[in-house]
């Protein structure tokens, strides 16, 4: 059986006139079918960047990927067609109603138009907008948005769903929603890479998880191996959290990220 | 081409929904129209004037104000827009051709055009313009005009893919605005200053203008229309291969 995601010491150097960044630096990933994978760092890390080039949206500097079975640089239709997207900023558009938008989206795939009516019809209620369906997505609240934009990254029935920050923005009860729908679409058998900047979030969800500092990733493992890894190292008399296993794989004390914020506001 | 009308048909839905970006392409043409033939009607009273053939200066500016239309480059501003918000991503995730994402809003610059095309020269009609050409001529006039459209926008848009700012997509449009106005707009070619006439002479724009002209002042002037389809033609290649290099290479 293949895997999900296989990325194999991808990088990515954004070149611009005030110099180069590599903003990726020899990323390996393997995701298995069926997983939720989680894919934390702090802001910068390389997080946007990575899932940019598993989606096809970007070049690759150099390394590969294969994603749902192919080559996103040398087959990148093969594979948007069985990956969804949903990207940092849920880029609607403001000008059509939640369900043209899911029709558009339905119809480049590929479906005729009652099949793509019908399956936005479906994805409306799954996502729980069919009372705003026909109305402006302009008038959408941060929560409406993101489902509509969860809804669209399903319109093909991914193989492969890439979520970049899915609840960032979002109150708590949206947040549970969000999650709620992510445990349904992984149950459906989809694979899910998402980003978060929540421990709590990638603790309640993924399977696995990796975490990205600076390019490169730091640590790698389910949660509870993270946990008990970080437990042993440092001896400490209590379950470390999630946050504590960041935090000391990112360099931060939290001394370090107090005084940030004293900064900050000084 | 099934997915570019796809899009192209979503693109006409949403001008539709923004008539306050739509009434502007129409409402700035007829005052240019308006104003010039105020200032300079007198100048050029149709008898004694040749170069109108016996029509009055209306008819003379009509081009002119009708490439005005033409020139907006709202598809670009849409867009930039996509690429700001980031709906453009979401558009090149999908199994389509990327060049469909601009072509698509191509073909509603053709429509929106012809149709914008249509209603000012329908509202030119009352006040004496006659389109020498007949309803043919009407047809290709328009065609013309809404072919134009397309190129510009189509360049413009091109500047929003490479600059991916809506800022500079505005300041280019307004820096190719000034080819309007270097053209035989007031007069016909033989009558500008030497320097103008020169400049005039090697701006595109101008053939199209004189193609457009001949056939509400002279009816079918084969060699004027062939040279302002050249123009097309030429002018759209070239627009063709860049969006397809741009759109294809954007990262
Ligand atoms: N288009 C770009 N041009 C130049 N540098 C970029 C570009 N996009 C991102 N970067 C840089 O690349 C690095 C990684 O950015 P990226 O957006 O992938 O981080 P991230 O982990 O998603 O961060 P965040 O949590 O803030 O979303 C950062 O240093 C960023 O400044
Ligand atoms: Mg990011």
């Amino acid at each position: 059986m293949t895997a999900a995601i296989l990325a194999e010491q991808l990088m990515k150097t954004y070149r611009g006139r005030s110099g180069d960044v590599e903003a990726v630096r020899g990323v390996d990933l393997e995701v298995a079918k069926g997983e939720v994978f989680g894919f934390l760092g702090p802001n910068g890390a390389g997080k946007s960047t990575t899932v940019r080039m598993l989606t096809t949206l970007m070049t690759i500097t150099s390394g590969t990927a294969r994603v749902a079975g192919f080559d996103v640089a040398s087959q990148p239709h093969e594979t948007r067609r069985r990956i969804g997207v949903a990207l940092q900023e849920a880029g609607l558009d403001a000008r059509q109603t939640g369900r043209e938008l899911l029709v558009l989206q339905a119809r480049l795939f590929g479906m005729s138009r009652t099949d793509a009516t019908d399956r936005a019809q479906a994805l409306l209620e799954w996502v729980d907008l069919t009372e705003a369906a026909d109305r402006s997505v302009k008038g959408y609240s941060g929560g409406m948005k993101r489902r509509l934009d969860l809804a669209s990254a399903l319109v093909n029935e991914p193989e492969v769903l890439f979520l970049d920050e899915p609840t960032t923005g979002l109150d708590p009860a949206s947040r549970l929603t969000v999650w709620d729908e992510v445990r349904r679409i992984n149950n459906l058998g989809t694979t899910v890479f998402l980003t978060t900047q929540y421990l709590e979030e990638a603790d309640q969800l993924c399977d696995r998880i990796a975490i990205i500092d600076g390019g490169a990733i730091v640590r790698r493992g389910t949660p509870s191996e993270l946990k008990s890894e970080l437990r042993q190292r440092l001896q400490l008399d209590h379950e470390p959290t999630l946050d504590d296993v960041f935090l000391d794989a990112t360099g931060r004390s939290r001394q370090r990220v107090a005084g940030d914020v004293q900064e900050i506001h000084a | 081409m099934k997915t570019s009308l796809i899009l192209g048909q979503r693109a006409l839905r949403e001008s539709l929904r923004t008539p306050d970006s739509l009434l502007p392409t129409l409402l700035i043409p007829l005052f240019f129209l308006v104003v010039n033939v105020g200032q300079a009607a007198r100048i050029f009273p149709s008898a004694g004037t040749e170069f109108l053939k016996g029509q009055n200066y209306a008819a003379f500016q009509l081009p002119s104000s009708l490439l005005v239309a033409a020139s907006f480059g709202s598809a670009a501003l849409y867009l930039v827009e996509e690429v700001e918000g980031g709906y453009f991503d979401k558009l090149r995730a999908t199994p389509i051709p990327r060049m469909a994402i601009a072509f698509g809003r191509l073909y509603a610059e053709l429509v929106k055009m012809l149709v914008l095309g249509a209603v000012m020269v329908l509202i030119a009609l009352p006040f004496g313009v006659r389109i020498e050409g007949g309803i043919l001529g009407f047809v290709v006039l328009i065609t013309v005009i809404a072919l134009w459209s397309v190129v510009f926008s189509g360049i413009m848009q091109v500047v929003a893919l490479k600059s991916r700012s809506a800022a500079a997509t505005q300041s280019a449009s307004l820096v190719f605005f000034p080819l309007l106005f270097v053209t035989p707009n007031f007069v016909p070619r033989h009558l500008l200053t030497r320097p103008m006439e020169i400049a005039a002479t090697v701006n595109p724009v101008t053939y199209v203008m004189e193609g457009a002209r001949s056939l509400i002042l002279d009816g079918f002037d084969g060699p004027a229309l062939l040279r302002a389809l050249a123009v097309i033609v030429a002018a759209g290649a070239l627009m063709t291969w860049l969006t397809v290099r741009t759109i294809n290479s954007y990262d």
